[in-house]
């Protein structure tokens, strides 16, 4: 310590005997601004060509000893820096452009960050004023169309996220979600894997990206390609999301405060048929299942429908269908008047105006030893439907500081504590819907029921069936209430060994240490009056704790000389992931009080109970070294090694290389002349990356427990292990060229990229005959091939008006090469070589059976040896021609669902303080199976132009009367072009005048309003929202303000 | 600078040390301790564990669903299509009916499920069999009863394999890799395998434990149905070398089996359900039942309560209930049921179906909770007391001299029938008010899969093919016959109109302040139109020349003329008076080769489209799509070739 003091203090001297050189010179003072008239601190005036310089004040002012003649330069990160002479005048105010070169923005490329104008991979970033330009809840849905080839679907349930593909699905049953990086620490999950399906994906409850409150968020840098995410191994497969949040900056001290207000409502697209159209549907319908039982839908009997809309079993429903019959006067009549009978909406008992609040007030500020952010977040989602509901509070505090020159830490926290209320509840329903969730069990009851009898009771199964329950009161019957709490860390301590010794110039010592811990509870009660149970009550506690944490050491080398730039990183990362889950449930829970919180031997017998473990680790070893000469040519090339514990022993461990180089081509000699391009820059890259997306144990499935009234025993596991299982391997390369010009007003990204992914992993199914279903393997391969288009143009600038477009536009296309046993189909897991790995395989559609088609449609009818298709029913196209519709001829592939083009486009209008854009986005070029219709016409149905006697040349077919399926055939009829071009937003903002805001006592003051969702630009399936899948989706309108003091 | 030196290096042991102590094997290595591997296997606990899992599997898994009653009961003469179509397609054999079964909804029984539930239970067989053969164990009752039941286990899939498919695979040892390439064995194999495993069960184990254990006796009562498949109709091309001996072996094997398990003394006795475990559930008849009891814990449940039941809570006055059960509906009876018996002296019809409930969602100021709200009355056809099938607040009810809200009638002038509508008497020998509320569909009932009446009409069947091959008369089949008729009969003194079912075992919790809508009381006196009588009834047939006349109405109609398509008729008659909804029609019309004429007399949704080829069921697509030959997927054509006939 001695020693170091004794080095500041020579330094010190050195300064004041240098500085006293010129003390002669007059004083030359002055403020400097930003462009906006908002003073900056902490700029460094530095007279040019010595070491004498001062930093300005918080007010932005300076004053130093200067020469005339001298040279005063002015920088500031961020900022362009300014040179001024010294003349005659003593005072010298400066404005300081900000830094309009995007190339000089720093991005993080994985284990460090580099200059964008440096990457040699594919890379793609939102910044923080992107996610401020659209508010959002989630740092998902930030990303939203902002990044080529990052594929975001909408969730439109409060509290969660939407899933996210980068460049495509290319594993079938692995997951196929990106690793997300915050702060430099991956974010550990468990994986689940659905038991039907067998796909693999990331259990929503055990850590996921939804607890960051999007305005902490600094940037957001996605690495797409495999030469960049290789270095993150075996969790690189699917891309990597790498989230920096705020921190403090040098010299600027900030409060800021962010709210918006946004009400939405349901937007449906697709209405129900009204009361009296449903009537003459079911009609139909009961006509087609038994012609000789019931009249035409046209010629209707008050007998007949008695029967038909089953009258004794709820009569206030009949009193309604009854009102059709009455004339004027109230008598019954024989004559039909569909419109007089009433129709109820029944959406309308759980939808409501959904609002959602968000506040945060953010701290930051730092000087050159300390920087610290800090922030509080609130989050008030009230969903458009009964029942659903998020509340977040969120706390984030980033400190770093550098307390010598050889030594730093930091810190950061996030923490957040969110309850999801998540409506009727999907445990515990004991009645027979396989609805999805109350607005569904809404859209399932009839158009003619009513909700209430004529005592004001509810009446439960609405129309008298006893499948279709009401979803009248049930949020107040029913409650699912599931509360999160996370706490994030990430820790650093670096050694700059540099500054300690002068032989290891270059050389730093990292340690990172991340622990990650959530706690989640779900409570569930549902009263005996719920219309989903039955006269008993139930409640059930899950509660659930992870604990994961991953410490990485890092030795990082970086040096200059001369034209020669090397780098270097080695890594030794260790990750465990610890998870532990226990639940309880009970019926009849006799005080409704208790709900989940009683589950006591007092108060209940329990009805089902269990606990679990999971632990996974993963030992990770990485190398990159980087080279660059003269900023024109960059190597970069890194090695991983990898084990992880859910493999089996001998193929735990995988080696993942990865080598990309770029060439500057602008700073060649011959473009050196040519300033209409400001930068253009070729890339290339390989890389190899694994997926170990397997749950834990799956190498050796456990045999499962049965409780017998014998006693308790165990049979084989459905799943046959595979103790051979290993990793599944993507290797990609990339090429890409990245452009500037036109002084910049045209840049942007092209990339094309190949890739090839080896032993995928794939939970098949196979014959039963040897007593399992399935296993986990390692078959086959997929390739891959795609471009990204990543373009920012200026297309008018002037001085009060300017217009940019961003667009992001990708198109890829995927393929299996070989599966298990070599180039053979294998229909049972719906894999087809050569097709992409989600196709709809089944009987095509030749439309329907009309009476022309008589003579043809006898051939099958004969051929089946009785009347298999009757007029109005679907027509499947017999393949081979033999007359007969069968599996094993009639077959074929429809088409992928997979979108081909993924587009989307902000357009954005400046004019003086205004800002207007509009977001755009779009799919193209895929199949979507909507599923056809059933037309049972026992449930309820969505307006629809069907098949009946007065109407041959419909869309679908003709209604047969069933609780099942009316037509055999009817999902041929389904399957649809899904493409689709939506304005998702289109915001106005407006910032208020400097002169005002200052007055005001601010330093910022922003105000916006936003369309969200405001409707479709084009679809070729009018009645559904594509983006959602859904027919319904939210619309809503959103007010928001930034303030900064 | 020498102390930065020493940080240096210092900061490098931290980190290298942090290295190599995460270098360890540990770190990595994965162990399974919240759940058994298969090494538990390797232990007599294991075994005996996977004993029990295995019972599990193979016996009461499928009652958790809609299988049972797709696989044996639906398109049958018995049963036909009740209100809810998830599993009409069964029961039609129309279009969709096929290597996929054209899904109608979530309910619908797949082509592949019941095979694959069959080979999972046989995977489990499959390794009890191999490690309780592996395993050096000192304790050979322990060995020898895991090898018995594995046994019996294998063979019991494979006897449900080989009467619903024909041909199938057969796998005999646990497999741990995945395996593609399989050929059907001839029946004539597959029979030959389950007679093989039954007897070596037969031979391994004791008899201590029925119904709920695997017995010597439960392997002779199944061992004498594969002999009897085996010398059934379906197998006459190819069996007629052994069919004399297998009858023989029918006869010897269910006289040992009927002279350990004595007939209930009552019929009633069986179906009388209360509670949990309770008498009815060990009576010794019970020769093996698939166990399910009222725990909310133990894994699966007993579902068929729901079936069979029609939608009562649709008609006026009525409500849903636990005691009347939660009604799915999927299959009613049809005429040949309600003709088969002797309505007046047979007292099983009355002890079979539910005829009666009452009012309980009173609505006007007429009826009150508990009035009589729902009558059938299952007359003859020579009734001429009603004009209408359905009356609505026509009929009145003696004992209160109200009307009843609905009362339907077999045989009404108006000739509309119980097919028309969805109303028809309840088979009541699954209803279950031991459960939570009325919603809940975890039943709590055993299901009998073997009792000795049934081991009865099996010997009475081999007497009489024994007769048409020359080993015995027909009127030697008569005493099995009328044993079965003996306790079937009125007793004296008993009251006519009494009625019990499974509802009874209702709680007052799980009904939840609904009123119930269970009556112990049928229509026997509405429906026979009779005094009160309590003499004793005599249902002895005495001749083979002197068949009842329910069962001379069936012969007539399905025209039958020689003595052995005469008594076969009877003797399936019978089966259907003593075991009807008990899961074995389906298989016993398909092996004599009757379902076609069957079906077609009596099952009107099944009448236009069953064909002959319908006696096996569709090879699933999944399997055909799956399996391989000489290291390729099948070819179109050759799928066609391994799938059954018709398909």
């Amino acid at each position: 310590m001695k020693n170091k003091l004794n080095v500041l203090l020579l330094i010190a001297i050195f300064a004041l005997l240098h500085a006293s050189g010129y003390a002669q010179n007059k004083v030359v003072k002055g403020t400097i601004k930003d462009a906006t008239g908002l003073p900056i601190p902490g700029v460094n005036v530095l007279i040019k060509g010595s070491q004498n310089g001062v930093s300005t004040d918080l007010d932005g002012s300076y004053s130093i000893n200067a020469a005339t003649g001298n040279t005063l330069v002015y920088s500031f990160i961020g900022f362009k820096k300014q040179e001024i002479t010294v003349g005659a005048a003593t005072v010298y105010n400066v404005v300081l452009k900000e830094e309009d070169n995007s190339l000089e923005e720093v991005v993080v490329v994985g284990y460090g960050t580099k200059k964008k104008k440096d990457l040699t991979g594919s890379i793609v970033s939102v910044n923080a004023d992107e996610i401020a330009s659209r508010p959002v809840v989630n740092a998902v849905q930030a990303m939203q169309g902002k990044a080529a080839g990052v594929d975001v679907a909408s969730s439109e349930r409060p509290g969660t996220v939407g899933a996210i593909t980068i460049r495509g699905a290319r594993s079938i049953s692995a997951s196929n979600a990106p690793l997300y990086v915050v702060d430099g620490i991956p974010l550990n999950t468990r994986l689940v894997t659905d038991a039907s399906t067998g796909k693999i994906s990331v259990d929503p409850n055990s850590g996921g990206i939804d607890f960051l409150n999007p305005t902490d968020i600094e940037t957001i840098d996605v690495l797409k390609d495999a030469s960049a995410t290789a270095i993150y191994g075996s969790r690189g497969a699917n891309g990597v999301v790498i989230v920096t949040t705020k921190k403090g900056k040098n010299g600027k001290f900030t409060l800021n405060y962010d709210t918006s207000l946004m009400t939405e409502t349901i937007h449906e697209n697709a209405p129900m048929m009204t009361a009296g159209e449903y009537i003459e549907f079911r009609r139909w319908g009961r006509y087609y299942s038994n012609p000789s039982a019931f009249p035409k839908g046209d010629q209707p009997n008050i007998e007949n429908d008695k029967l038909i809309f089953l009258a004794s079993a709820d009569p206030s429903a009949w009193a309604n269908i009854e009102k059709g019959w009455r004339d004027a006067n109230g008598n019954l009549t024989t004559t039909w008047d569909g419109s007089k009978v009433a129709t109820t909406d029944w959406t309308k008992f759980v939808s409501r105006t959904g609002i959602t609040q968000q506040h945060t007030i953010g701290v930051s500020g730092g000087t050159e030893k300390m920087k610290g952010y800090g922030s509080f977040g609130y989050l008030d989602n009230t969903g458009t439907l009964f029942g659903q509901s998020y509340v977040r509070y969120s706390g984030t505090a980033n400190v770093d500081i550098t307390p010598t020159k050889w030594f730093s830490m930091g810190v950061s926290l996030n923490t957040s504590y969110g309850v999801n209320e998540y409506g009727q509840s999907n445990v515990g329903r004991t009645a027979v819907t396989s609805s999805t969730g109350i607005y569904a069990t809404a859209r399932t009851n009839l158009p003619y029921a009513v909700p209430y009898d004529s005592n004001g009771n509810r009446i439960d199964n609405p129309g008298g069936d006893s499948t279709i329950r009401t979803p009248v009161d049930e949020y107040k019957l029913s409650q699912d209430q599931r509360v999160t709490l996370r706490a994030f860390g990430s820790l650093y301590a670096q050694f700059d060994l540099g500054a300690i010794s002068h032989k290891l110039d270059g050389l730093k010592y990292r340690i990172n240490f991340g622990p990650d811990l959530t706690s989640y509870r779900d409570g569930v009660y549902l009263d005996g009056k719920s219309a989903i149970r039955s006269g008993t009550s139930f409640a059930s506690l899950t509660n659930e704790k992870t604990i994961s944490y991953t410490l990485d050491n890092l030795l990082l080398y970086n040096k200059t000389f001369g034209n020669h730039t090397f780098g270097g990183t080695l890594l030794m990362s260790q990750t465990e992931y610890h998870n532990e889950n226990s639940s309880m449930s009970a019926n009849d829970i006799k005080n409704p009080e208790n709900k989940w919180n009683a589950l006591t031997p007092a108060n209940v017998t329990l009805a089902g109970y269990s606990s679990g473990l999971v632990d996974t680790g993963l030992l990770s070893y990485m190398g990159r070294v980087s080279y660059s000469y003269a900023d024109k040519y960059l190597l970069t090339a890194s090695g991983r090694y990898d084990g992880a514990s859910q493999l089996a022993a001998e193929n735990r461990w995988a080696f993942f290389p990865s080598a990309s180089a770029a060439w500057v081509i602008n700073k060649e000699k011959f473009l050196e002349n040519v300033t209409w391009i400001n930068q253009l820059k070729m890339r290339v890259g390989y890389g190899e990356t694994g997926n170990a997306a397997v749950p834990a144990y799956a190498t050796q499935p456990p045999l499962v427990g049965i409780v017998y009234p014998n006693g308790s025993g165990v049979v084989n596991n459905t799943s046959l292990g595979n103790v051979d299982l290993g990793w599944e391997k993507t290797a990609q390369f990339n090429y890409g060229i990245d452009f500037a010009m036109f002084s910049n007003r045209v840049s942007g990204a092209l990339d094309y990229f190949t890739s090839r992914t080896t032993d995928l992993l794939l939970k098949s199914s196979v014959p039963t005959v040897i007593g399992v279903k399935d296993t986990y393997q390692n078959v086959g391969e997929t390739e891959g091939h795609g471009v990204e288009l990543t373009l920012n143009t200026v297309n008018v600038t002037s001085k009060d008006f300017e217009w940019t477009t961003n667009i992001s536009a990708s198109y890829q296309k995927s393929k299996i090469v070989s599966l298990q046993n070599g180039k053979f189909d294998d229909i049972n897991n719906n894999l087809f070589i050569g097709y992409s790995q989600n196709v709809i395989y089944g009987f095509a559609s030749n439309g329907i059976w009309k009476p022309e088609d008589a003579a043809e449609m006898a051939k099958f009818n004969a051929a089946a040896g009785s009347n298999i298709f009757s007029f109005g029913n679907a027509r499947p196209v017999d393949q081979n021609g033999d007359y007969k519709i069968d599996a094993n001829n009639d077959r074929v592939i429809i088409g992928s669902k997979d979108p081909k083009y993924i587009f989307g486009m902000t357009n954005t209008f400046n004019y003086k303080n205004f800002e207007l854009s509009f977001f755009v986005y779009g799919k193209m070029g895929y199949y979507y199976d909507t599923g056809g219709e059933n037309e049972g016409a026992k449930g309820s149905q969505r307006s629809i132009n069907y098949y009946n006697d007065n109407n041959i040349n419909s869309e679908y077919q003709k209604p047969i009367y069933s609780a099942g399926t009316g037509d055999a055939y009817y999902p041929i009829l389904g399957y649809r072009n899904g493409s689709f071009l939506k304005m998702r937003n289109i915001s106005l903002g407006y910032h208020f005048d400097k002169d005002l805001v200052q007055k005001l006592g601010l330093s910022k003051l922003r105000i916006y309003c936003q369309a969200n969702n405001p409707g479709m630009i084009f679809t070729k399936v009018k009645w559904t929202d594509l983006d959602t899948q859904t027919t319904a989706s939210n619309r809503g309108i959103t007010l928001g303000l930034n303030v900064g003091f | 600078m020498k102390n930065y030196k020493k940080l240096y290096i210092n900061l490098m042991l931290v980190a290298a040390l942090t290295v190599s102590s995460s270098c360890n094997k540990d770190f990595l290595d994965e162990e399974l301790t919240t759940a058994y591997s298969q090494d538990y296997y390797n232990t007599e606990a294991g075994i005996q564990a996977l004993a029990v899992g295995t019972y599990y599997q193979v016996f009461a898994a499928e009652f958790q669903g809609e299988v049972p009653l797709s696989s044996t009961e639906s398109g049958t003469d018995e049963f036909h299509a009740g209100g809810d179509p998830s599993n009409w397609i069964w029961n039609s054999y129309s279009t969709g009916f096929n290597a996929f079964v054209t899904v109608s909804n979530a309910n619908t029984v797949a082509a592949n499920t019941h095979w694959d539930n069959l080979y999972i239970g046989i995977g489990n067989a499959n390794t009890l069999i191999d490690s309780a053969t592996k395993i050096a164990s000192t304790n050979d009752a322990i060995k020898k009863t895991a090898l018995g039941e594995g046994y019996f286990m294998r063979a019991f899939c494979y006897l449900q394999l080989v009467s619903q498919y024909g041909a199938v695979p057969l796998k005999l040892k646990p497999s741990s890799k995945v395996e593609l390439e399989f050929t059907r064995a001839a029946p004539q194999d597959v029979l030959k395998q389950i007679i093989d495993d039954f007897t070596q069960a037969y031979n391994l184990l004791g008899n201590a434990g029925a119904p709920a254990k695997i017995t010597k006796d439960a392997a002779a009562h199944y061992l004498a149905k594969a002999y009897l498949t085996r010398a059934s109709e379906i197998n006459d091309s190819w069996n007629a070398t052994t069919k004399t001996a297998d009858l023989q072996q029918v006869v010897t094997l269910s006289d040992e089996v009927i002279s350990h398990h004595p007939l209930a003394a009552n019929y009633d006795n069986l179906w009388t359900y209360t509670t949990a475990d309770g008498a009815n559930e060990k009576l010794p008849e019970l020769i093996l039942s698939a166990q399910f009891n009222a725990s909310t814990l133990t894994t699966g449940g007993n579902q068929q309560h729901l079936y069979f039941l029609s939608t009562y809570d649709q008609l006026p006055q009525m409500k849903r209930n636990l005691a009347g059960g939660r009604p799915f509906s999927r299959l009613a009876p049809t005429y040949f049921v309600y003709d088969v018996f002797d309505h007046v002296n047979d007292s099983r019809f009355w002890k079979s179906f539910q005829t009666k409930s009452i009012v309980n969602n009173k609505s006007g100021n007429y009826y009150v909770n508990g009035d009589l709200g729902i009558m059938y009355i299952i007359n003859s056809p020579s009734d001429t007391r009603f004009a209408k099938t359905k009356n609505t607040d026509a009929i009145i009810y003696p004992k209160t001299g109200k009307t009843i809200p609905s009362a339907y009638v077999a045989y009404a002038a108006d000739k509309v029938g119980l097919m028309a509508d969805v109303r028809f008497p309840s088979l009541s020998k699954y209803m279950d008010g031991n459960r939570i509320d009325l919603s809940n569909i975890k039943g709590s009932r055993d299901i009998t899969l073997a009792r000795s009446a049934e081991t009865y009409l099996m010997a009475a069947e081999a007497k009489i093919r024994l007769a048409k091959a020359g080993g015995a008369t027909f009127a030697d089949a008569l005493p099995y016959i009328n044993a079965v008729r003996t306790r079937a009969a009125y007793k004296s003194g008993e009251n006519r109109a009494a009625y019990a079912d499974g509802s009874a075992a209702y709680t007052t919790t799980g009904q939840a302040g609904i009123p119930i809508s269970y009556i112990p009381e049928n229509s026997y006196y509405e429906s026979n139109n009779i005094a009160v009588a309590t003499t004793a009834t005599n249902l002895t047939i005495s001749s083979v020349n002197a068949l009842p006349a329910e069962d001379m109405a069936v012969i007539a109609k399905l025209g039958y003329s020689t003595d052995y398509d005469r008594m076969l008729c009877l003797v399936l008659n019978e089966r259907t008076r003593e075991l009807c909804g008990e899961f074995h029609r389906w298989e016993d019309l398909s092996r004599t080769k009757t379902l076609v004429a069957r079906a077609k007399a009596y099952n009107i949704e099944a009448n236009p489209n069953i064909q002959e080829y319908h006696n096996l069921r569709p090879i699933p697509q999944t399997f055909l799509d799956g399996v391989y030959a000489n290291g390729k997927p099948l070819t179109a054509a050759e799928k066609d070739a391994m799938q059954n006939p018709g398909y």
